[in-house]
């Protein structure tokens, strides 16, 4: 399972979305998610993926967060 | 004298903070309540950055006790009043509606204590591990933008799951309040509702009125479609919003443009019919119009007759 499919399973799961309609360039915003779900879910895939995400202006997609995640397993 | 790490931290006499409320915590304000012994804080609300630093210098000339700066995360200008916080270096900066990380860096630099409104136990570990001094936990029983859970749950949680203090928030307006924040764990109290009643509360009188005759039930929660929840007095102008809040024919944008400058009509010109008056569910405790520093000795008065009376329960 990729980063972005890991992802796209917990905000699904967590959030009641369907999981196909999740993308890449998905934004949060896009699937109806305010500060406090983003906060909420942060801290969710922090400890599923075992990495600290810093939230900022620049994470706006899936993907960016995708990206972000990939970088500190390396 | 109830003390806790807050008092000592930031040289109150009192552990209270006074709200940031757009239109309503202006300069005079906070300065009154900074004078009366607890922590004033001047909104920076929806305004530019010249507004926010001329009420911080005039809050200056007011009083020379500590006092804070709230800024609304969702504010057009919010990355210009983050900035003239950490050029002006008010003792305290409170945030709400969001979260601050991203300006958080630069006011801890400036030296000062960053104390976000949080509304769940994930944004305050976000806020903790980004340095906040303190968090003030807000239940949904305040005015103003809210979150969904109540103060009397919310405060143990937030207590439990961060090291940094707590401070309560949402429904507080008496010493009956304090004191049972103390116990969920909290230290100290922020207070809205009860100090659009002071003496030295500018809003128009038509509002301080409102909400001296709101009872109980009289508060209600609109905004929720748009995710931007906020509890106001039950009035005219919030029974057509609910209206078309509910109407499937009405647009998000139709009805973001129906809340454009209500609050300002309520505070300002103490318009009844377009107005919308924010206050929260503690609006039925507040019985009369008195100076910051009578509502704040009186309120820890009690608090403390009750904290010293507390071991009769204990058999």
């Amino acid at each position: 399972m990729t980063t972005f499919e890991t992802i796209a399973k917990l905000i699904a799961e967590t959030k009641d979305i369907d999981v196909t309609t999740i993308k890449p360039d998905s934004t949060f915003a896009d699937m109806g998610l305010d500060s406090l779900d983003v906060a909420e879910l942060v801290m969710n895939m922090e400890d599923e993926l075992g990495v600290t995400i810093e939230i900022s202006p620049a994470l706006k997609t899936i993907q960016d967060v995708a990206a972000l995640v990939d970088e500190q397993k390396k | 004298m109830i003390a806790s790490v807050i008092t000592e931290a930031l040289g109150l006499r009192y552990p209270i903070f006074q709200g940031g409320m757009a239109w309503v915590s202006e300069a005079k304000l906070a300065a009154a309540v900074s004078n009366a012994g607890g922590l004033g804080i001047i909104s920076a609300m929806n305004l530019n950055a010249d507004y926010l630093r001329e009420q911080i210098r005039l809050c200056r000339t007011l009083t020379d006790k500590p006092f804070g700066v709230n800024i609304m995360l969702m504010s057009p200008f919010v990355k210009d009043v983050a900035r003239v916080c950490a050029e002006e270096k008010p003792a305290v900066v409170t945030t709400g509606a969001g979260l601050p990380n991203a300006y958080m860096k630069d006011w801890l630099a400036a030296g000062i204590k960053v104390i976000p409104v949080v509304p769940s136990i994930a944004v305050a570990k976000l806020v903790e591990r980004a340095g906040a001094f303190a968090v003030i936990a807000e239940g949904g029983e305040s005015g103003g933008h809210v979150g969904d859970l109540s103060t009397i749950a919310l405060v143990p949680q937030v207590a439990d799951a961060v090291k940094i203090p707590v401070i309560a928030a949402g429904g507080i307006a008496d010493g009956r309040g304090v004191a049972a924040a103390f116990m969920l764990g909290a230290i100290g109290v922020q207070c809205g509702t009860m100090f659009l009643c002071a003496d030295e509360c500018a809003v128009h009188d038509n509002y301080k009125q409102r909400v001296l005759a709101a009872k109980d039930i009289d508060t209600v929660v609109t905004g929720k479609r748009l995710n931007h929840a906020v509890r106001s007095l039950r009035t005219a102008f919030t029974r057509r919003y609910q209206e078309k809040e509910y109407d499937p024919a009405t647009s998000g944008e139709e009805l973001e443009a129906l809340g454009v400058g209500a609050l300002r009509k309520a505070a300002v010109d103490g318009n009844l019919e377009d107005g919308c008056f924010l206050a929260g569910q503690a609006a039925g405790m507040v019985h009369e119009i008195c100076s910051a520093e009578a509502m704040i000795t009186k309120m820890f008065a009690e608090a403390e007759t009750l904290l010293k009376g507390a071991p009769k329960w204990v058999k």
